[in-house]
């Protein structure tokens, strides 16, 4: 008798819950599902150090109104990633670190501090107090907002390749983050272009129909008035 | 008449893993794993901005770099010989193992500084 091709659970014994079909699949079509799986903590703990550090960036964006929405959508859309790869991790049968301080510790990208503020050299608050009170500039806080944007890019990119024809839902969630975050990084040029060097360079990019909308992410309509 | 000299230069011996060897010259000023690109060397990177340590290797014998515009580098990783080639300039000709992540991680492990895992 002909055994399809993929269909038998050799690896998965039949009622073992140890194992998951789910899992195994990946790893057989060549997948190293640990290092996905570190990946994808070290990208959810910068997804959510982000969403924690953009709060910052915007609140000192005070009297730019403009500049404040649009952080606002990266914001918010930052959290949906943390929210949509927190269910995969478990999924293939990861975790979050259970302690806060180990996982922002093990973040993929670096922390998006106030501009002048280094956590490793400097002490916390009366930094950040000593910034906000000379004002920071908003072509730095952009700057920063574009670099973060920049290396989700690059750690989205890397776990697009890494799953490619192997992990069909890993890719697919991978991508949908991955499009909004080349989507920011559009926006943060075009930002930082005119309000640091009176240049303009147009995202191309009609505005969110409500903050942090996530079209791709949240498989939401996009807005189209 | 002030004339302005040409940046210096360095020689950096890129050892792999298979233990193959590579040469490569590279000005001061410029980043060595983008020095490496350019002359067709592909070497691992992701977040391109010293953090994620995957662009790490370590540096043989003694050596001068700067690792100023890494986002987070430590004292202990220099005495250590670990070198973040993403964000590094040379200071003196280097020899550098490549594909040092692991390497470099375990070894924040060992003195208990953060590192991401991936």
């Amino acid at each position: 008798m002909a055994t399809k091709k993929h269909a038998s659970d050799s690896v998965v014994k039949r009622a073992d819950l140890t194992k998951r079909v789910g899992v195994e699949q990946i790893r057989a079509r060549g997948v190293n599902v640990e290092h996905l799986l570190e990946l994808l903590v070290d990208a959810a703990g910068a997804e959510f150090t982000t969403y924690y550090y953009y709060t910052i960036l915007r609140m000192n964006l005070a009297g730019k109104e403009d500049y404040k929405e649009i952080c606002e959508d990266a914001r918010l859309e930052d959290r949906a990633h943390f929210e949509l790869i927190t269910p995969r991790i478990y999924e293939l049968g990861g975790k979050l670190p259970s302690d806060i301080r180990v996982f922002a510790d093990r973040a993929g990208c670096p922390d998006a501090f106030l501009p002048g503020y280094s956590g490793v050299t400097e002490k916390g608050v009366q930094t950040v107090e000593k910034i906000q009170q000379q004002s920071v500039k908003a072509a730095d806080i952009l700057e920063v907002l574009l670099e973060a944007e920049r290396c989700a890019i690059r750690t989205w990119s890397e776990i697009c390749d890494l799953t490619f024809g192997k992990d069909p839902r890993t890719y697919d969630m991978a991508a949908r983050i991955l499009n909004e975050e080349v989507e920011h990084e559009a926006w943060f040029i075009e930002l930082l272009s005119m309000e640091r060097d009176g240049v303009s360079r147009p995202s191309g990019h009609f505005r969110r129909g409500d903050p942090g909308d996530a079209p791709y992410s949240k498989n939401r309509g996009f807005y189209n008035p | 008449m002030m004339t302005e000299s040409a940046p210096k230069e360095h020689q950096i011996r890129l050892i792999f893993p298979d233990a193959m060897e590579k040469t490569i010259s590279v000005h001061e000023d410029e980043l060595v794993l983008l020095a490496a690109f350019r002359k067709g060397i592909d070497l691992p990177s992701m977040c391109l901005q010293g953090w994620c340590l995957t662009c790490a290797g370590r540096v043989e014998g003694q050596g001068a770099w700067d690792q100023s515009a890494a986002r987070r580098y430590f004292e202990e990783d220099r005495e250590s010989g670990f070198i973040l080639l993403c964000t590094a300039k040379a200071r003196s000709d280097l020899v550098v193992r490549t594909h040092q992540r692991e390497a470099m991680r375990d070894e924040r492990d060992r003195q208990g500084l953060p590192a991401p895992r991936g």
